[in-house]
């Protein structure tokens, strides 16, 4: 297994990695912040190749480090092996019809599942630790945190 | 103004149109320029306005150009690059060096021609392969790399050209002195100029147009032309900042670009231009040499013939490089030739850069099949 980069002129950097089993992957980082992946199977002369976005190699990016992720909702574990191996999960989702209108409050979300309100993304403002008495609409997106034990009694009660 | 108000009108819907279908607008800013001016409805003329923008255009496309030419870096690369620049060069400049003779040109204008008959359009080939998802191939970072040296190239012509037409020792002995002095400069003060370009102000949009400028008076002064000057600064700062001068730079070449394109393409009069038959057969020339050159290449160092099928598709197409010699240094027998070339020439590099692999797989199909 080799990684090799080098300077494309004019192009951006290029980082080229070979597989134990012969398949090549490079990952092109060009300046404007987009980044083209490749892949090419071992002993095929094709190139299969995607266009990404900053946003979605990110989320590329949290996929293959190992987040869950779901359509329009991932999330990341995090662990602090020095206090305890603690984890704690951070994951998002999007607010349905059934939540919209209600509070923070209304829901009572901290005492039902344990899992605490981050932060509330709408029309691309983020609202970061909102107060018990914040409304949601559908589309929101919202941050939540805790054990992932409790992040999915979260989406038992609320999101099914 | 009125002209450049119509020509830049013209270039945005062909720019649309283009982006819209995913093919190089360059061809169609000069066919545009075509329609417009002098071989065409003469609508729009040239006038000392465009030509300053027009030449502004030239200058920014060669800083930038410059910025590619990191020293460090293609003192980096191994003999691959060396072999397959040399095999592209040796072929295409020949070729049309011999083909500049038959059809009658002196020698000076046959030199020019062959030039501009060599150097591909790094545009072109660079966005093909980024547009078309071509990035993973290494016949790919082949392609590159032969633009970078065709770059090279076009560096030793113009200093070439210049001495011929003075003294060569003075001007040779300038040059190296400019960019020994801008080097080192750039080498001394390397923290700072990373710094300094790293602002997020207006300061380094005036830097670089300052630069750009200064290039301007110091030929003058000098006698060494401005486009040399450019590339010479536009290298040594690639080594503190390469590619925050390029995003800086980047709006300006775009516009004076343009321009550059469409008033050489007003600028063009058809009048004694050879026959259609010699004009078809340079452009069919054209092409040949550069998939022999590519196969070559493909061969040479992909260890494979079929390489070079890829090589050439996206090698083919002459664009503004072959505008610039010609502009510069060629009589008026050779813009007009030049011009058809490189309108047809990336007409048809813009297909088959689009289509180099399917055309890949039925070459290999053919080949296989004998």
């Amino acid at each position: 297994m080799g990684f090799f980069h080098q300077v494309l002129p004019g192009i951006g950097t290029k980082y080229e990695l070979e597989t134990d089993s012969g398949d090549i992957i490079s990952v092109i980082f060009m300046p404007n912040g987009r980044v083209q992946l490749y892949t090419q199977p071992a002993r095929c002369p094709d190139c299969y190749a995607a266009d990404l976005n900053p946003m979605e190699t990110r989320r590329l990016g949290n996929v293959l480090t190992g987040a869950i992720m779901e359509a329009e909702e991932e999330g990341v574990e995090i662990a602090f092996s020095a206090l305890a191996d603690l984890r704690i999960a951070v994951h998002t989702y999007i607010i349905n019809d059934r939540l919209s209108g209600k509070s923070i409050a209304d829901l009572d979300i901290r005492s039902r599942t344990g899992v605490t309100v981050l932060a509330v993304s709408r029309d691309g403002k983020n609202t970061i630790n909102p107060r018990p008495d914040f409304r949601f609409f559908t589309g929101d997106a919202v941050v939540f945190i805790g054990e992932s034990d409790q992040i999915r009694t979260f989406e038992q009660e609320f999101m099914e | 103004m009125e002209g450049i108000a119509i020509a830049l009108a013209a270039s945005v819907v062909v720019a649309l149109i283009c982006r819209r279908y995913a093919i190089p607008p360059i061809p169609f800013y000069i066919i545009t320029g075509l329609l417009l001016g002098t071989a065409g409805l003469g609508i729009v003329e040239t006038s000392e306005v465009s030509e300053w923008i027009a030449h502004m255009g030239l200058l920014f496309l060669l800083f930038t150009m410059g910025l590619h030419l990191h020293p460090g870096e293609v003192a980096k690369r191994r003999g691959s690059f060396l072999v397959a620049g040399i095999i592209d060069l040796c072929i295409n400049f020949a070729a049309g060096f011999v083909v500049a003779l038959l059809i009658g040109m002196p020698f000076y204008d046959a030199v020019v021609l062959a030039g501009a008959f060599y150097i591909s359009s790094s545009a072109i080939a660079l966005s093909s392969l980024i547009d078309n998802r071509k990035l993973g191939f290494r016949e790919s970072d082949t392609v590159i790399w032969l633009m970078i040296f065709e770059d090279i190239i076009l560096v030793a012509l113009l200093i070439l050209f210049t001495a011929q037409e003075v003294s060569p020792l003075r001007i040779i002995g300038i040059i190296i002195c400019v960019a020994a002095a801008a080097f080192a400069c750039v080498w001394k003060l390397k923290g700072r100029l990373r710094q300094f370009f790293a602002r997020e102000d207006e300061l380094p949009i005036l830097a670089v147009f300052l630069a750009v400028v200064l290039a301007v008076a110091v030929s003058e002064v000098t006698g060494v032309p401005d486009s040399l000057l450019v590339i010479i600064l536009g290298s040594a700062i690639s080594l503190a900042a390469a590619d925050r001068a390029e995003v800086v730079a980047r709006p300006f070449r775009e516009v004076f670009l343009v321009i550059f394109f469409v008033f050489f393409g007003i600028s063009v009069s058809f009048s004694g231009l050879p026959s259609l038959v010699i004009l078809a057969s340079v452009i069919v020339l054209a092409i040949i040499t550069k998939l022999l050159s590519g196969l070559v290449i493909g061969k040479a160092i992909h260890g494979r013939v079929l390489s070079g099928v890829d090589i050439w598709a996206d090698t083919t197409s002459r664009g503004e490089f072959s505008i610039l010699l010609a502009l510069l240094y060629g009589s008026p027998a050779v813009v007009p030739v030049v011009a058809v070339m490189v309108v047809v020439t990336s007409c048809i590099g813009s297909f088959t850069g689009k289509y180099s692999i399917p055309i890949r797989r039925w070459c290999g199909r053919i080949t296989a099949g004998k």
